[in-house]
């Protein structure tokens, strides 16, 4: 395969805000997680503030609420290993990706358009 | 094509440089809610990559009195124009 | 053209709403099918039967069961986000133990995979956040 073709499928799936503060990446991680059950290609792009939901070590809330990391060690059961990190990003937030609870890949800015143009549909959360 | 659709405006969110760099070469920008204040002639630089092909919704200008001090190289569309935009395009995503 | 909306705002907070709702009369007018609107998030307030707004203030609710009445439009309301923030129909209000019910038809409460499947079925899927 041609690791510089932009990765397709029927599903992007943007995450752009961090765990706990709002439920968008729950909400978001919840509709990629139906869409693979549902038989889809699904693709997850952790762009912003989003790429903090990658981080080692979160646990639930003061009261108990739930976090996202426990959702997030479900993707591969789902069968959704298409994981990617906006560069710049990881730039940002002084992260390497290889030290990220997942393997994602990194996708440099440039190439995010591409991306969003070979999924038949593109959520961003 | 692409229609992307940004609701926050440049003063007040970043969340417009994930927009411009998901957009490619032919796709469109449509500014609507709060985010047609970056259609105001001091903000627009930051659309300045995509300055051919920016749009803003009329009655969200009109609705903060900004349908004269919009920047002339927007192109001012209404409701109809809205969704004619929508059908000219593959897909839309919206970025807020 | 078959039409789709995401509503994920909740009214009178944010204009989603407001737009979602001006963009879904613009879509039908302009001769497409609007086959659903699809409430996730804080949108599921859309579909709050007790909403009393007031008199010179657009009724969201009301304006949306319009819609479909006019053209058939499917309200679906995300039954996980809709539980949470207390929006149950009768028959959820009953299976909970709860008095009251908050929504109704034509409202109806429906999983995630209906927003999946609208996304496959409709040829375009526009969506409304905060």
């Amino acid at each position: 395969m041609d690791r510089h073709a932009a990765p397709r499928g029927d599903l992007l799936v943007i995450l752009r805000h961090p765990p706990h503060g709002t439920s968008w990446l729950r909400d978001g991680l919840d509709a990629a997680l139906v869409a693979a059950a549902f038989g889809q290609t699904v693709s997850l792009l952790f762009q912003g503030d989003g790429l903090l939901a990658l981080l080692d070590g979160q646990g639930r809330g003061a009261l108990g609420q739930k976090g996202t990391a426990a959702t997030l060690e479900m993707l591969s059961l789902y069968d959704i290993d298409a994981l990617f990190a906006d560069t710049e990003a990881l730039a940002r937030l002084e992260l390497r990706a290889d030290e990220l609870m997942l393997p994602v890949v990194p996708v440099d800015t440039t190439r995010i358009a591409a991306m969003l143009a070979s999924h038949r549909q593109v959520l961003v959360f | 094509m692409i229609l992307h659709i940004l609701n926050r405006a440049p003063g007040t969110s970043l969340v417009y440089r994930e927009a411009l760099a998901g957009m490619g070469p032919e796709d469109r920008l449509l500014l609507i809610e709060d985010g047609v204040n970056g259609a105001l002639p001091s903000q627009v630089r930051h659309f300045e990559p995509v300055s051919n092909r920016l749009f803003a919704l009329r009655e969200d200008l009109a609705s903060r009195g900004l349908v004269g001090r919009c920047d002339e190289t927007v192109q001012v569309v209404d409701i109809d124009g809205f969704v004619e935009l929508t059908e000219e395009a593959d897909k839309t995503v919206s970025w807020f | 053209m078959r039409y789709a909306l995401l509503v994920q705002g909740a009214p009178y907070s944010q204009q989603a709403s407001h737009s979602a709702l001006r963009f879904a009369r613009a879509v039908v007018t302009r001769g497409h099918t609007l086959d659903s609107v699809f409430f996730y998030h804080d949108g599921v307030y859309n579909a709050a039967r007790l909403a009393a707004p007031p008199q010179d203030e657009p009724h969201l609710p009301d304006a949306w069961s319009e819609l479909h009445e006019q053209y058939a439009t499917a309200l679906l309301v995300c039954i996980a986000s809709a539980l949470r923030r207390g929006l149950l129909d009768e028959r959820e209000a009953a299976r909970h133990g709860k008095m009251g019910h908050s929504l109704k038809s034509p409202f109806e409460l429906t999983g995630l995979g209906q927003l999946i499947d609208l996304g496959q079925r409709c040829d375009r899927l526009v969506t409304f956040s905060p």
